[in-house]
């Protein structure tokens, strides 16, 4: 064989592997849009197919109706995920702000005690912060779900603090020179400059609030103030062994689900590219 | 600093000592704490009959989904770090699984999965194999919960090809000038070049793998597989302190946990020394 013939058949190889990849990694997606469009009908009987032969494109504006709650967990979500990324990129910008420009004495220490909370298990701390959280009343609320978010996070402010550094110190002396305070100078020169990293945090923090699932499991009892994540394993759960779930109302909540974080991904890519989050030795998780 | 400071406080390092503290009492929750010593730990490793099981499975899950995430990330990394038309497309279908909330992705797989009426097995039957019941077998409750593990490399994946691409193509053409093949070239040079994610993502990998929760618990509908054959170590953190209200023993389970992550993660960060190549220390 020629060189050249050698060439294209390892290509072919290579596009017939990746083909039957795809497929196998795409099979349960198609799956999960042909029970979202299925009817009721087939839920009750629980003959779906693989492929839709249904097309029940109504159970999709159902999802915002009185009788399945799903809007209801998509609004909740929603709530939880604006004010989380908001409280999570300023509060960790700031935190590195200060880890990168201030000088105080024990910083190098308090660094180090920052990093070494990225090794604790959230396991350990989940019973006292529940009881902490019992206390302060907010079981069963958005809470202590929200509200940690604004005090920075290990992982985040490291991120945040590396970027910074890169930034040259001449121009906060400059900007000194000009009658700015540390406040001004983060807010006016810092900020605008840390965009890649703080949309990448803020990619972070959608991402592992949209899908989180554990906090809202143990501080939220009822229906009506869950996030999507819960909501519809609740929805799938929760009826008796006489009735069948909404198998297909459960789908159509797990694709809305899905979703956003596929257009954040999409939209997003460039940040985390830019921010050296992709390339580097952080992980997208 | 202060508002992590504050944080750390509050949410870290007092429930920290609170959580190690309550490991040597008895507590329901709602009464007071009694101090009760060393009395969880010896009645979890000595009476518990759910310990060891939680553990061992927690530890298959791991040893089985670890290794094998890395090796598949790796081949489809080899893959696609190539330039060629439709790359875009095949990384995006490799990433986008790993993009699927697990929430989400469990239910997925209970439906694919299902004995009767799913496709994996009316997949598996027109080659003449009777599927096996998956969820409701316990011989394959945990191999299913590896099978979704394995659906998500996307992201390890992405990291491996990032990596593949940064090494410097001198090397491959210098290889190819001293007669070595593709496969020598991807063994010899790719993989070592690449050990530093790889180290990564085996770390990041374990540390998550012993923390699995949230597929196991939609997958088996909150409760633990089979006669218990897929209960695993944080899923039992979570019914003893929110559904037994044992408060105490529960943060003596969430501390062992925490020292055999410790203790796997020392071992691993030990071995990485004879395996983990950094291109650093040739340079200097």
């Amino acid at each position: 064989m020629s060189v050249r013939a050698v060439r294209a058949s390892r290509a072919a190889t290579r596009y017939a592997i990746l083909t039957v990849v795809s497929a196998v990694l795409l099979a349960p997606l198609v799956f999960m849009v042909s029970i979202a469009l299925s009817s009721d009908q087939t839920t009750r009987e629980m003959s779906f197919r693989f492929l839709p032969t249904e097309f029940e494109f109504g159970n999709f504006v159902r999802a915002f109706t009185a009788d399945i709650p799903i809007g209801r967990f998509l609004l909740n979500s929603t709530v939880i995920v604006v004010v989380s990324c908001v409280g999570m990129t300023l509060s960790s910008a700031l935190v590195a702000y200060g880890f990168a420009r201030l000088r105080a004495p024990g910083k190098n220490v308090l660094f180090g005690v920052l990093l070494s909370t990225m090794m604790i298990p959230a396991e350990v701390l989940l019973i006292p912060q529940f009881i902490l959280f019992r206390h302060l009343g907010w079981i069963d609320t958005l809470l202590p779900i929200i509200v940690p978010n604004f005090f920075a996070n290990a992982y985040n402010v490291f991120l945040i603090r590396q970027f910074i550094t890169r930034i040259p110190a001449e121009l906060d002396e400059a900007a000194m020179l000009d009658g700015l305070g540390h406040f001004g100078l983060f807010r006016r020169i810092i900020m605008p400059l840390m965009k890649p990293v703080l949309v990448a945090v803020a990619i972070f923090t959608f991402t592992f609030n949209w899908g989180y699932f554990f906090g809202p499991l143990i501080y939220l009892n009822s229906e009506e103030k869950m996030p999507l994540a819960l909501g519809i394993q609740v929805l799938s759960a929760t009826s008796s062994g006489a009735q069948t779930p909404p198998w297909n109302m459960v789908m159509v909540g797990a694709l809305i689900l899905i979703l956003p974080m596929v257009a954040v991904y999409y939209f997003g890519q460039k940040y985390l590219y830019e921010a050296g989050v992709v390339s580097g030795s952080a992980g997208l998780k | 600093m202060s508002p992590w400071l504050l944080g750390f406080v509050v949410f870290t390092a007092v429930p920290m000592l609170a959580s190690l503290w309550l490991s040597f009492t008895d507590w329901d929750s709602f009464s007071t704490p009694t101090f009760v010593g060393l009395a969880n730990y010896t009645q979890l490793f000595t009476e518990d009959p759910l310990f060891w099981p939680a553990l061992r499975h927690t530890l298959y899950f791991a040893v089985a989904s670890v290794p094998l995430s890395l090796l598949i990330a790796l081949a489809l990394a080899n893959l696609l770090s190539r330039p060629m038309p439709g790359a875009r497309f095949f990384r995006t279908v490799v990433y986008l699984p790993a993009l699927v909330p697990l929430v989400a992705s469990a239910m997925i797989f209970r439906w694919l999965l299902a004995p009767e009426t799913g496709p994996v097995n009316g997949f598996l039957s027109w080659f003449g194999i009777d599927g096996p019941a998956w969820l409701l077998d316990e011989d394959w409750v945990i191999p299913a919960i590896v099978l979704l593990s394995l659906w998500q490399v996307g992201a390890g994946t992405i990291l491996l090809i990032a990596a593949l691409q940064s090494v410097p193509p001198e090397l491959y053409e210098a290889a190819r000038l001293d007669g070595a093949g593709g496969t020598q070239r991807f063994w010899r040079i790719s993989v070592p070049l690449v050990t530093p994610v790889l180290f990564f993502n085996l770390i990041t990998g374990m540390i998550a793998a012993f923390q699995v929760f949230s597929q196991v618990y939609v997958l088996t509908d909150g409760k633990s597989g089979p006669s218990n054959a897929s209960l695993m170590l944080v899923p039992y953190v979570y019914d003893n302190a929110f559904r037994f209200y044992h408060m105490g023993y529960a943060s003596a389970l969430a501390w062992v946990l925490f020292l055999i992550i410790m203790i796997f993660s020392a071992g691993i960060l030990r071995s990485s020394r004879a395996w983990v190549f950094y291109e650093s220390e040739v340079r200097s």
